[in-house]
C-alpha cells in the first residue's frame, strides 16, 4: 500500500513502471532464429508461469528505471511522434472493478501478481459450447503472445471512484427496454448480434476498450493528420489536426467524426457524430468521446478516454490504460466478404429460439464477439 | 480560410488558363506529351508529396472499356437513378486481350452480375458483382470507383484509405518482404522512379472484378501502378495488368486522378455492410422485416 501515499500521480507512475516492459521479448523468448543449431539454452519461462511472471516483472522494473526522464521523439515537422504498432490489451485488469473491492483502486504488488496468475490460468477457459483453440498451448493467449503484464490497477475505469460504469438514466433504461422488446418482437436475425460479428465495426469501438482478440493497431502521422488503423475489421480513423469544425450533426458515422490537437506531448482526440444504430454500451448518437494518447516510454502508449452521454449515463466515465508496442504489420481483415460466421450464428441462434419456444422458455442466443 | 479561398481561386485560374486542359484523350498518353514540366512539392524526406484527398472522374466503374449510356438492371424501380453514364473507357487500345475461355466467362459474369449467393461452399465468391455485395474492390478498381481516397505518405510506407467501404492498402517502400497471404487489396511494394511512385501489387484473391460489366482476373493478377504528379491538382495514373491465366498479353489502363480542394474536405464514411444485409440474408430467412 506504499503507493497510496504517493497520491494519484505517483500511483500512475508506479503502474506504468510495472507494465513498461511489455514489448520486451515475452518471457525472455527473444527471436533466436539465428542461434546456431544446438546452442539454444532451454528457457524455463517458456513453460513455467511463475518463472515467466517473475522475469516479466524484473524486465518491467529495469525498463521503468531506464525511461524515467524519457521524452518522446518528434516528427520531422515538429509534432510529437507517437507512430508505431500497438496492442490494445496490456493487462488482465477488467474494465469494471469487482464490486467487492469497493474504492480500492490499486492492488499491492503481491495482490497484483496473484490476480495476474489467476488470469493467466483462466485465459484459455471458454464456453464449452463453442469451438475453440487452446490458446495457452499454442502460445496464443494474451500474455504469451501479446505482452499482457501485471498491473496494479484493480479496474481500467478510474472515474467514478468505484471503478464502475455509472448507472443508466431513467430515460436510457426506458429506451433500452423498448429496444429489447422491439428486438424480441422481430426475432433473431443477422442484425441481432454486435457490430463486430456483423463486420460493421471492429470491437464495437471507438473508444478502444482494452482486451479481446485482434487488438492490434497502428498509428501513422503525416503533417496535419494522425491516422489510426485497427486490425479488427480494418477500422480506420482519420484525425485532422487543423482545428476544423466537426461535420454537421446530420452526418453520422459508425466510427464517429474525430478531431485532434496536441496538448504538450499528448494527442487529444474529440469524437462526435456517432451513428444512432451503433448502440455502444447503450449510448446514443449524442455520445461525446475525448481520448488522450501519450507516449510514456519508447514502447508504451498511455491511453485514456472519457465518455459523456447525458441521455445514457448519470455522469461521465473515464478509463486509464497502457498500450504496449508490438511488431508490424496490420493485415487485411476482409470480414464481411462472405461472412458465413454471421450466417452460422444466425441459423444456430434461430434454432435455439425455436427450441426455447417449443419448451416454453426464453431464448438464449449464441454468444457473439461484440 | 484565406489560404483555402486562394487555393480554390488558384485552381480556377489554373483550369481556365490551361489550354492543354481542352479535350485530353484518356489512355496511353505520357504526361510530358501534354503537360508542361512539373516538379511536385517535397515531403520532409525529399520525395514528391502525394498526401491529400484524391478522386478520379471516369465512368470506368461501370465498364473499363468504351461504352454507351445504359439503363440499370431494374429500370422498373430504379429509373434514371439506376442508369449508367456512357464513357470512353480507360484501357489502352480499348481492348482487353482475353483468352477465348475468359472472353466467354466475362459475358457470363455480366449476365450473372446481380446473382447473390451466400453459402459456405468452397466456390462461394464465384458469383455476382463484388461491389454489389459491398466487398473490397481490389486494385486498380479502387482507384477509379466514384469515391475519393486519401493518401498518407511516410518514408517507409504509404497508406491509402478508400472511402468505399473504408478499404485500405499499405504500400511498403523499398521492401523485399513477400506477401503473407493472398488478399482482396493485394500486397503493395513501392519505389520512386524520379517523381513517379511505382507500385508493384500482387498476391490477390481471384474474387474481385474490374467493373460492373464483368471484366475479371484470376489470382495470378499482377498490377504495376505508376502515379506521376503532373500539376498541383492532378496525378497521371497508369496501371499495367498482367495475368497469364486470363489474358494473352499484358495490357494497360490510364486516367488522371484529381485533387479534392474543397475547404475542410474529408472522406465521409461509406460503410455499406448494413446496406446489403437485406439483399444478402433475406433469401436465407436470416433477415426479418423491420417494424417501420
Amino acid at each position: 500500500m506504499r503507493h497510496r501515499a504517493l497520491g494519484p500521480l505517483g500511483a500512475v507512475t508506479l503502474v506504468i513502471v510495472f507494465v513498461l516492459g511489455v514489448s520486451v521479448g515475452v518471457g525472455g523468448q527473444a527471436p533466436s532464429a539465428t542461434a546456431p543449431s544446438g546452442t539454444k539454452v532451454f528457457d524455463e519461462t517458456a513453460t513455467n508461469t511463475d518463472a515467466a511472471i517473475r522475469k516479466a516483472t524484473e524486465v518491467a522494473r529495469t525498463a521503468g528505471t531506464a525511461t524515467k526522464n524519457w521524452t518522446p521523439p518528434r516528427t520531422a515537422w515538429g509534432d510529437p511522434d507517437i507512430q508505431g504498432y500497438y496492442f490494445n490489451h496490456s493487462s488482465y485488469t477488467p474494465l469494471e472493478r469487482p464490486a467487492a473491492l469497493g474504492d480500492k483502486a490499486f492492488y499491492t504488488e503481491e495482490e497484483a501478481l496473484a490476480a495476474f496468475k489467476k488470469a493467466v490460468e483462466t485465459d484459455a477457459e471458454v464456453d464449452p459450447r463453442v469451438v475453440h483453440y487452446d490458446w495457452k498451448e499454442y502460445g496464443m493467449d494474451a500474455w504469451q503472445m501479446s505482452g499482457v503484464r501485471p498491473n496494479l490497477r484493480t479496474s481500467l475505469i478510474v472515474d467514478p471512484p468505484d471503478g464502475r460504469i455509472p448507472p443508466l438514466t431513467p430515460e436510457a433504461r426506458k429506451r433500452l427496454a423498448a429496444a429489447a422488446a422491439a428486438e424480441k418482437a422481430k426475432g433473431i436475425d443477422v442484425t441481432s448480434p454486435g457490430t463486430y460479428t456483423r463486420c460493421i465495426t471492429g470491437n464495437g469501438g471507438p473508444p478502444r476498450i482494452p482486451g479481446g482478440v485482434t487488438a492490434e493497431s497502428q498509428i501513422l502521422q503525416t503533417p496535419g493528420y494522425v491516422v489510426m488503423v485497427h486490425q479488427s475489421n480494418n477500422d480506420v480513423r482519420i484525425i485532422p489536426l487543423d482545428g476544423r469544425p466537426h461535420l454537421p450533426t446530420t452526418v453520422s458515422q459508425w466510427l464517429g467524426d474525430a478531431r485532434g490537437h496536441w496538448e504538450g506531448t499528448t494527442l487529444v482526440v474529440e469524437t462526435t457524430n456517432f451513428n444512432a444504430e451503433r448502440n455502444w454500451r447503450g449510448s446514443t448518437e449524442t455520445m461525446h468521446l475525448v481520448e488522450r494518447f501519450t507516449l510514456v516510454g519508447p514502447k508504451t502508449l498511455r491511453y485514456q478516454f472519457t465518455v459523456t452521454d447525458p441521455a445514457t449515463w448519470t455522469r461521465p466515465w473515464s478509463i486509464d490504460s497502457l498500450l504496449p508496442q508490438i511488431d508490424p504489420p496490420i493485415y487485411e481483415f476482409a470480414c464481411h466478404e462472405q461472412n458465413y460466421g454471421l450466417i452460422n450464428w444466425a441459423i444456430g441462434s434461430q434454432l435455439r429460439e425455436k427450441e426455447a419456444a417449443a419448451s416454453g422458455q426464453s431464448a438464449q442466443p449464441l454468444r457473439d464477439e461484440r | 480560410m484565406r489560404i483555402r479561398v486562394k487555393e480554390v481561386a488558384a485552381l480556377a485560374a489554373f483550369v481556365l488558363a490551361a489550354p492543354w486542359l481542352a479535350p485530353v484523350p484518356l489512355g496511353g498518353q505520357t504526361p510530358s506529351a501534354t503537360f508542361p514540366a512539373y516538379k511536385a512539392p517535397r515531403t520532409s524526406d525529399g520525395r514528391p508529396n502525394l498526401n491529400g484527398i484524391w478522386q478520379s472522374f471516369t465512368t470506368a466503374n461501370w465498364d473499363i472499356l468504351a461504352h454507351a449510356a445504359q439503363p440499370g438492371p431494374h429500370p422498373e424501380v430504379m429509373g434514371a437513378w439506376g442508369a449508367g453514364p456512357g464513357g470512353q473507357g480507360i484501357v489502352e487500345g480499348n481492348e482487353i486481350p482475353y483468352q477465348p475461355w475468359a472472353a466467354a466467362k466475362k459475358e457470363e459474369n455480366f449476365k450473372s452480375r446481380m446473382v447473390v449467393k451466400v453459402t459456405n461452399d468452397p466456390h462461394r465468391y464465384d458469383t455476382g458483382e463484388p461491389e454489389l455485395q459491398c466487398y473490397r474492390p481490389g486494385v486498380p478498381r479502387a482507384n477509379y470507383m466514384p469515391y475519393p481516397f486519401q493518401i498518407f505518405q511516410t518514408r517507409e510506407q504509404i497508406l491509402i484509405v478508400y472511402e468505399f467501404k473504408g478499404a485500405i492498402r499499405t504500400i511498403y517502400m523499398n521492401s523485399k518482404e513477400e506477401a503473407p497471404s493472398d488478399t482482396w487489396m493485394g500486397w503493395s511494394k513501392g519505389r520512386w522512379e524520379g517523381d513517379t511512385l511505382v507500385v508493384d501489387v500482387s498476391a490477390f484473391e481471384s474474387y474481385t472484378w474490374f467493373d460492373r460489366a464483368g471484366n475479371f482476373h484470376s489470382d495470378a493478377l499482377h498490377v504495376v501502378e505508376r502515379y506521376t504528379p503532373v500539376s498541383p491538382y492532378h496525378l497521371q495514373y497508369e496501371a499495367t495488368i498482367e495475368d497469364p491465366k486470363v489474358f494473352t498479353r499484358p495490357w494497360k489502363m490510364s486516367f488522371p486522378i484529381y485533387r479534392r480542394v474543397e475547404p475542410n474536405v474529408q472522406l465521409i464514411e461509406f460503410n455499406c455492410v448494413p446496406f446489403v444485409q437485406e439483399m444478402m440474408y433475406a433469401p436465407l430467412g436470416l433477415y426479418k422485416p423491420r417494424n417501420k
